[in-house]
């Protein structure tokens, strides 16, 4: 079985290879005086429905059309063949008119936005792992309704077995809150820790009052924050992991427009419609 | 019969749990009989019958009486002309003697049509895209014809099949006639494999039906019925098992003969593992392994070759206070073999490891003077060179492989299709769950949820286990396999919704749905109104010329349906 890093390295080289082989092909038709930028366009726009069709291989996974592994592997080494292909249509050049600039706009967007997701889907997984039980994302709501609740019972048994106001008094000013809240969106990348940590300080700092049986509850409490983290770490790390998406392929679907909108333009005035 | 118990106020937090405890009457071993109409004037038909004449019941112990053993593990069934008694590959828990009447066992093997089978599926494209087109628009849609010809199934639920075609069928030529008193199908009983044949009832035929527990005990306490069944394993089976060993294939036939006759059979742990299990599952890995027999002690003398022929076994050494598995046996492989060979060449070593049984574990002991006599002389130099041991005990230090701890306690080496998930590359996206569904009647047929160890999430779909405990008991064989070893599968027309196969399944993998009707309005039964189930599992996309959706589907190559006799190749997709 072919590792990841061979897989990249041989790839990452046919890529480098083939655009090579772009620039050499672009060189020699400027030379010819030939449309380099007709055809530079017509190999773009190839690409980026190739790339497209990624999407409509998932909804026809009855047909045997290759693994989306192997088409994944196609999209991302596709696409960054696809910016080189972009940069010499464009000639590397700020667009000064609004559709140039809206189109150009909108392939910065797709690509910096697939480039992101393909970061976020190495980076996240494995620490999404280290943080603890994975939980299906559907039901975390549910799960993090069931801590909650849980550390309601813990709080109101404090109270009633122990006689005492240190827990109820901690729930109130940080438990319930924190138990209840939902992670922003971007958390997994900002780091979003400092919050766990504060809550479990001020657990451990209120510690000294309490007496054996309180100590346990304690106990069970600090467990419960643990499981709370990691709902969060998981909430916001698979959250991420589907919100990139929509971003990337409305995006997409707009620089389809926008392209179509291009070709018929430049068809039109270059008198071929 | 019914357990009466009593359940005390319990106080909460109480320090004195058994005191307090509910309690009821402990588990017996005749707790659920096989026929609970089983009446005394039937018990005494059987004894009467002259196959029991001969069985000796003084010779069994008191706690476990001939008598008992009938009444609880026994019940007769009288079966109809041409009904179907067993069919070949189907994996039964019990064998059969002839009472009253004949029995056909089948020579040539009918179309899968004439036995109340689906026909084999050859995957097309043009199959799949029909089927995508055709999807229905709810989950688990009535859309396919009623039940095969042949099936017949009683208000009870009681199921019986009826081969078609008679007359073609039972030809002369193609069938061999059992009689009164004969015994069938203890082989496929025992030693937990498929059955060998088929087998229809001739006329009217009356047939005594003994479950594997049953027939252990029989075959353990008269020798009557021992000799008989090993005599007729010896003859059948164990010299073609000895000669599919590597280590013998150069042997002779008379050497293989004098082999087969030193031979001893031995079983060790629970048929119907799966119960143990699941209620051990949640236990500390070590508790789980005090549970399992132990077949050879580390440091023990080797006085022979162990042989695995059917089940798995762990092979496991002491580390500090607990035990370390160091790996598994499956069937065809062997134990001890290094410390004989390392004996055999003059270094007397003990058994550097234990050996306990996962599960049923089915093993053939071959005593070490008939290996060193028979086998040993006949192996290459530099084989015995590798089989022999060093000195010193290598692997001091290394510490313990958590995923192969975590394999081996969970029994996920029963698979041989075990959906495996590397969670550092799996993003959560669905997309294998969103494929299922898009090829199985828009109902995913897996949960992309499960046990996790190093990384690797075994996810809850069908692994088509090499020992499928799902298919034992099948009343009209619905769940079977395609071939002898090949992947498991439920013909959806066939299927009663009776739970056997999900309630047997230790892994939880078989689910029961609801059918629906076009509107998407549950399906219910004329009589009771109660909804029709039926059980539903990965087919492995049997159906599908691409393979298994869920593995196309992943793009991120984190899913890996392993089998997990192919050691080299997990390790390598774990490495990659």
């Amino acid at each position: 079985m072919k590792s990841f890093l061979s897989r990249r390295w041989t790839l990452s080289l046919l890529a480098a290879g083939l655009a090579l082989a772009l620039v050499l092909a672009w060189q020699l038709a400027r030379i010819a005086l030939r449309p380099v930028a007709v055809y530079t366009g017509w190999l773009l726009l190839a690409l980026v429905l190739i790339l497209t069709f990624f999407n409509a291989r998932k909804k026809l996974p009855f047909l045997p059309l290759l693994s989306a592994s192997t088409w994944m592997q196609a999209h991302i080494y596709l696409g960054w063949l696809g910016c080189f292909v972009f940069v010499l249509h464009t000639g590397a050049r700020i667009p000064d008119g609004g559709l140039e600039g809206l189109l150009a706009a909108a392939f910065a967007g797709v690509a910096v936005s697939g480039a992101l997701g393909l970061w976020l889907s190495r980076w996240l997984p494995p620490r999404l792992v280290r943080s603890g039980e994975s939980l299906v994302y559907e039901r975390i709501p549910v799960l993090r309704h069931r801590l909650a609740e849980e550390v309601k019972e813990l709080v109101r048994r404090a109270e009633t077995e122990a006689q005492s106001s240190t827990l109820p008094d901690l729930y109130q000013r940080v438990l319930h809150a924190y138990f209840l809240r939902v992670p922003p969106p971007l958390s997994p990348l900002t780091g979003d820790d400092h919050e766990f940590h504060r809550v479990k300080l001020e657990l451990e700092s209120s510690r000294r009052y309490l007496n054996a049986a309180e100590q346990e509850l304690a106990g069970q409490l600090a467990t419960l924050l643990e499981a709370k983290r990691n709902l969060d770490t998981q909430l916001a790390g698979q959250r991420l992991l589907k919100l990139w998406l929509f971003v990337h392929i409305p995006l997409t679907y707009g620089l389809l427009v926008l392209i179509a909108a291009h070709v018929w333009l430049v068809l039109h005035y270059s008198h071929r419609l | 019969m019914a357990k009466t118990s009593s359940r005390p106020t319990i106080q909460a937090g109480s320090q004195a749990p058994y005191t307090q405890a509910t309690k009821q009457a402990g588990p017996e071993r005749w707790d659920k009989p096989f026929d609970p109409d089983m009446k005394e004037v039937d018990v005494d038909l059987m004894l009467s019958h002259p196959i029991f004449r001969t069985t000796a019941p003084e010779k069994f112990p008191p706690s476990i009486p001939l008598r008992g053993i009938l009444r609880n593990d026994a019940r007769l069934h009288q079966y109809m002309p041409g009904e179907i008694i067993v069919r070949r590959g189907d994996y039964g828990h019990s064998a059969f003697v002839i009472m009253d009447g004949a029995v056909k066992v089948l020579h040539k093997e009918p179309p899968a049509e004439l036995l109340g089978r689906r026909p084999q599926v050859r995957p097309s494209l043009w199959g799949s895209f029909k089927r995508w087109w055709n999807r229905p628009h709810f989950a688990e849609q009535v859309t396919r014809g009623g039940p095969p010809p042949g099936l017949q199934v009683g208000r009870g639920g009681e199921a019986r099949i009826f081969l078609q075609d008679v007359p073609g069928v039972l030809g002369a030529d193609r069938t061999i006639t059992l009689r009164e008193g004969e015994l069938f199908g203890e082989i496929a009983a025992l030693g937990r494999t498929p059955r060998t044949a088929t087998v229809v009832a001739e006329g009217e035929a009356l047939l005594l039906e003994i479950r594997w527990q049953g027939l252990r005990e029989i075959r353990k306490y008269s020798p009557a019925w021992k000799e008989q069944i090993d005599g007729r394993y010896r003859e059948r089976s164990l010299k073609r098992h000895l000669a599919e060993t590597p280590l013998m294939w150069n042997l002779s036939d008379e050497t293989l003969q004098l082999i087969a006759d030193a031979t001893r059979f031995e079983t060790y742990g629970e048929f119907d593992w799966h119960t143990t299990y699941q209620r051990l599952r949640e236990a500390g890995p070590r508790e789980l392994m005090e549970n399992e027999p132990l077949i050879a002690r580390e440091g023990d003398y080797p006085n022979g070759l162990l042989l695995v022929r059917s089940g798995f076994a762990r092979v496991s050494s002491r580390y500090n206070h607990g035990e370390r598995t160091e790996r598994y046996l499956g069937k065809g492989q062997v134990f001890s073999l290094h410390e004989i060979v390392t004996g055999w060449r003059g270094q007397h070593v003990a058994l550097r490891h234990s050996l306990r049984a996962l599960g049923y574990v089915d093993v053939l002991f071959i005593p070490t003077a008939v290996i060193e006599e028979h086998i040993l002389p006949t192996l290459p130099r530099e084989q015995l060179a590798e089989l022999t041991l060093p000195a010193q005990p290598a692997g001091e230090g290394k510490g313990a492989d958590e995923l192969l701890e975590f394999m081996v306690a969970q029994r996920f080496i029963n698979g041989r299709a075990t959906m495996l998930i590397d969670m550092d590359r799996c993003t959560r996206c669905d997309d294998c769950v969103r494929a299922c569904a898009a090829t199985h009647d828009n109902n995913p047929r897996f949960i992309r949820q499960g046990p996790e160890a190093g990384g690797v999430m075994v996810a809850g779909a069908c692994m088509h286990c090499i020992d499928p405990v799902c298919m034992i008991g099948c009343p009209t064989g619905a769940i079977y396999r395609e071939n002898i070893e090949g992947l498991v599968d439920i013909d959806a027309d066939t299927c009663i919704g009776c739970s056997i196969c999900a309630n047997s399944c230790p892994y939880g993998t078989i689910q029961m749905v609801a059918l629906h009707d076009e509107d998407g309005l549950p399906v219910v039964t004329e009589e009771t109104g109660a909804p029709i189930r039926r059980a539903t599992k990965c087919d492995l996309c049997i159906d599908e010329p691409g393979g298994p959706a869920c593995v196309n589907a992943c793009p991120h190559d984190a899913l890996l349906r392993a089998d997990m006799r192919e050691g080299d190749k997990l390790a390598a997709w774990l490495r990659r």
